[in-house]
Parts: C-alpha cells; structure tokens; sequence
C-alpha cells in the first residue's frame, strides 16, 4: 500500500509516495550519498575489466549551470547527482550505490530525473541522448536478480521515446587467474525488449538548456526478486509479467540490494543525467 | 564537518599527446587538488599539465596552476582554489607514445 507522501513532516518527500518504512533519501544537497562510479571487477590488474565497464565516469553534484542562462538548480536546492557520458556515441555513464536488504519485502525507488545533452549546439538536439535508466541489483537465497529499465530515447537518426527491459545480460566471464572472480555486462547496448505499451514522450522542452523534472517510481518484490509495477510522470505500467535477469546466487552477494541510473549518447555529445532526489522504502 | 568527494577522472585510459580530461563539476566545493599517478614507469618529464576553468563547462580558459614535479612514485599534483564550478586538467604528454595514469580529484567544501 503506497502511503500518503503528505503526512511527512518534512516538506521535500511530500512529492513522493513512499512505502511505509523509508530506507533513505538523498538529497543531493548534502552530498552523493554513498552514489558512486560503476566500475567492473578486475583481478591483479585494472586491464582485466571488461572493456565496457572500464570507464563509467565519476557522478558529480551539479548546480545545473547553463551557458545561457546561468544556475538552473536542482527540484530542490541548488545541486543534483549528474551523471555525463564522454562525446562518444554509445558511451555510458552509470552510477552506483550499494547497500543490502534487511527482510524479504517489497522495495520501491522512486526519484525525479531529466536528461539533455551538453548544450554544444544551438539546435533542439532532442534525439542526442540515447536513452537513460535504472536497475537494481538484488540477491535472495534462490538467486541473483536485476530488473532493469531503459527509456529508449533515440537510436541514430530513429526516435524511440518508449521504456525497454532486458531479461538476458552477456555471458558471465571469468576475470583473472585464481577463479574467484568474474563479470557480466548487463547494459550492453545489444538485448533491451520494448515494454508493451510503453511507448512515453517525455517532457524534453525545446532547447537544449531547458529541463523539466520527471517522476520515476519502480516497485520490485524481493521474495521472488521481480518486477511489480512503475510509473513515470502521469503513466503506471504493470510490470507483473515480464522477465527480467536471472543468474545463480554469487558466493560473496547474499543480501545484496544494489541500484543504479544510467545514461548512454547517441552521438559525439555529452550526454548529462540528472536525479534529485532518491528515495528508497519498503512495505515491511 | 566539511564534506569532501574525490573523483576518479583518469583510470588508467592511455593518454598521448595533447590532452583534456573531462569536465567536472565542483561548484560546492572551495579547495581542489587532482592529484596524477602513473601506473607504469616513465620519464619524470613525461608529462606537463594545468588546471583549466570554466564559466559553462564548454568554453575553456587556463586557470594559472600547472602540476608540479613527478616524484620518484611517479605522484604529482595541482592545488587551486577560487574556481568557480568547473575544473578540468590540460595537458600534453611528452617523450613517450603515451601515459597510464589515474587522474583523481579530491574536492572540500
């Protein structure tokens, strides 16, 4: 049952609908929060990532500072988490924060987020980031699980303005030399299936230096670690049916409640991620 | 307290010829240092670098501080203050085809 957001005593989560145990918020006004750089696992020496996950670029606290019009700010306070690519069409950024669950339950993320690419260009530019998403990462007794969602912003010269999942990651390599360590890219660019009926025009504005804050709620049941429902601005999509990442238990996991945004550009630009705030609660 | 954040920049990326690491916002912050360490051995005069800032994150200008002397552990850095909201680190790569090294920004308020 969602609660009543408005019963909260401080103002800032009167715009979410949390469960009724709140696991966190962060405001990134007061910091990152334990939000961090993706990297992929190495052994012995840092060429031993998988080339994807080598360079997944440093969150920064951003004040949202334009070219032509200054300081835009964040939906509260002056600064957000901001995730950037490099001007590299397909690169990514992902940021990462790692905690762990306490009782099988349901767990809900909701934030509010707006991507635009570097204003480099006096053009709309609206097709120039290729899409942005979250996942968790999640581990019971039974296995490891990661819902992710894409929204699909553009491909090339192709709009695509719809949510996407995936239920398969690249195969799991070994890293290294002693069998204690290995790796799995689950954001490979390849493997992402459109939700049915989840094609969503988002509010990108109409330049560049222009954003618009954007809700984003994701229900998961971490008993049979699965999707339930999300919802982004004025839509709700029941996510009960569909698949999602499965692997075995991984030794040194268990328990392990991992979330993450991510942002890929389509083009040679910069393409930027905004979250502000993140709040995280569960039913029990 | 006063909160701090260090940022990885670099990770071992070569890095050859002229170069410009990404921007990197740090508006909240008032004092700044990226520190450079190699992660392979390399001439002590392998590399010249400078803090850059910026009023957008798009148009660059040089800040006046250039990291100083490698040590013999292959460690150097630049300590600026001052800089508005964003940093980044110039530089050009000298006497080898190229570099690895880590790039880390260690920011406070």
């Amino acid at each position: 049952m969602i609660g009543r957001g408005a019963t909260w005593p401080d103002p800032r989560l009167g715009k979410f609908s949390p469960l009724p145990r709140l696991l966190f918020f962060d405001d990134f006004d007061e910091g990152l929060s334990g939000w961090t750089e993706l990297i992929g696992n190495y052994e012995d020496s840092l060429d031993s990532i998988l080339p994807p996950y080598r360079d997944m670029r440093p969150p920064m606290l951003s004040s949202a500072t334009m070219w032509d019009t200054g300081t835009g700010g964040a939906y509260d306070g002056t600064y957000s988490m901001k995730l950037s690519t490099r001007p590299l069409r397909g690169h990514q950024a992902v940021a990462v924060k790692r905690i762990t669950w306490q009782r099988l339950c349901r767990v809900q993320m909701e934030c509010f987020f707006a991507f635009k690419p570097e204003a480099t260009e006096l053009r709309l530019g609206d097709s120039d980031v290729r899409g942005v998403g979250f996942l968790f990462d999640l581990q019971n007794e039974r296995g490891r699980a990661m819902p992710h969602l894409r929204y699909h912003n553009a491909e090339g010269d192709e709009p695509r303005r719809r949510w996407q999942y995936r239920d398969r990651a690249e195969r799991r390599q070994s890293i290294g030399g002693t069998g204690q360590t290995g790796s799995m890219y689950h954001l490979s660019p390849a493997g992402w299936l459109d939700l049915p009926g989840g094609e969503q025009t988002l509010c990108y504005n109409e330049i560049a230096t222009k954003k618009n804050w954007h809700y984003l709620r994701v229900l998961v049941d971490l008993h049979d670690c699965r999707y339930v429902e999300m919802q982004c601005s004025d839509r709700i999509y029941d996510l009960s049916h569909i698949g999602l990442i499965r692997t075995p238990p991984e030794p040194t996991l268990p328990c392990m409640l991992n979330l993450a945004f991510f942002v890929e550009t389509n083009r040679d630009k910069r393409a930027h991620l905004y979250i502000d705030s993140v709040l995280l609660s569960a039913d029990e | 307290m006063r909160r701090s954040y260090t940022a990885v920049i670099e990770r071992g990326r070569p890095l050859a010829g002229d170069f410009a690491t990404e921007p990197y916002e740090a508006g909240w912050a008032s004092e700044a240092i990226y520190f450079v360490r190699l992660l392979e051995p390399a001439p002590s005069l392998c590399l010249d670098a400078h803090v850059e800032i910026s009023p957008d994150g798009i148009h660059w200008i040089a800040e006046g501080t250039a990291i100083g002397p490698m040590n013999t552990d292959g460690i150097a850095f630049a300590r600026v203050t001052n800089f508005g909201n964003w940093l980044r680190l110039v530089g050009s790569v000298r006497g080898v085809a190229e570099l690895k090294a880590m790039v880390i920004l260690a920011l406070k308020e």
